[in-house]
């Protein structure tokens, strides 16, 4: 079960980095624990058949790139902070969308809030989620991208599967 | 025929890759409108000739479906043909809005996907007879 969700996190980001950002990406193996120091996390909560939050993070040198291009400027023109920020959230949220019917199957109705840039911290923001929530199943996925990495992480509270899912 | 075009997402990057893709569309482009949720895409219409809206479903203040809703109780809004450009996944809510006369286009999209279904759900034709 772990190691199907994390294939099909790391499958649904890549093809929305491709798709969306026209970055490419593979899925690093192993994966050690990040040094979110040089990132900006987004997360992104949900609740239907089963609740929980989606936090995606991306290297800082990345982020530029992947706004660029999916605002489709040229390479010499820089991108504002808030238009990082607005990238990042759009890619979350499109990633949650494509991810949960997977998970969940087509039929499943999810209510997806708005993505939140993670301000504090994002080592003892995902700290927080953990601790808030004692039955928590959490599992997470890395890709490396050209000249930097992005982490996915998928938290979910209480039993999981739900029963009914076949 | 310029075709005058509301983009209604509550996201100012999609906005801009919706715009991108209308413009590589070859589509005779008119105005363009932006707004940034429901609420504010009605404000819109009211003020300005839409003969096109596209728009997500998932935004703050008001969402999209309840946007369709109000403009279909409008009798100059009514015909104004929509499609919806979102993550919703749920097979049961695409159901409720294509029977609300909606087209739908799934993100991630590409740019010849939203050229085609304007194409259909505006009649405009073949799309190997050149200009029109
Ligand atoms: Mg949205």
């Amino acid at each position: 079960m772990t190691e199907q969700i994390k294939e099909t996190l790391c499958r649904v980001t890549g093809d929305v980095l491709e798709k969306l950002a026209f970055i490419f990406s593979f899925p690093e193996e192993g994966s050690e624990d990040t040094d979110y120091g040089s990132s900006l996390a987004a997360s992104v909560s949900f609740a239907g058949p089963f609740t929980g939050t989606l936090v995606m993070a991306v290297s800082d040198d990345t982020l530029p790139e992947l706004t660029g291009n999916m605002l489709g400027l040229d390479d010499s023109e820089s991108t504002t902070a808030e238009q990082q920020h607005d990238a990042l959230k759009e890619l979350i949220n499109v990633v949650c969308g494509n991810l949960l019917p997977v998970i969940s199957g087509r039929q499943s109705i999810f209510n997806v809030n708005a993505p939140q840039i993670i301000t504090e911290n994002i080592a003892s923001y995902l700290q927080s989620i953990s601790e808030e929530n004692g039955q928590l199943r959490a599992f997470a996925a890395k890709l490396s991208l050209d000249g930097g990495e992005c982490d996915i992480l998928l938290f979910i509270k209480g039993k999981f599967p739900p029963e009914d899912t076949e | 025929m310029a075709i005058n075009v509301l983009i209604v997402d509550d996201s100012s990057v999609m906005r801009a890759m919706i715009l991108k893709s209308l413009r590589m569309s070859g589509l005779p482009l008119g105005e363009t409108h932006q707004s940034a949720n429901g609420q504010e895409g009605l404000e819109t219409l009211n003020r300005h000739w839409v003969d096109l809206v596209i728009a997500d479903i998932n935004m703050p203040v008001m969402t999209g479906e309840e946007m369709i809703d109000r403009m279909k109780e409008h009798p100059e809004m009514k015909d104004i043909p929509i499609v919806v450009i979102s993550t919703e996944g749920s097979e049961t809510r695409l159901e409720q809005l294509q029977r609300k006369g909606a087209a739908f286009i799934h993100k991630p999209f590409s740019p010849e996907k939203i050229r085609d279904t304007i194409k259909t759900i505006m009649k405009l034709g073949g799309s190997d007879d050149g200009t029109n």
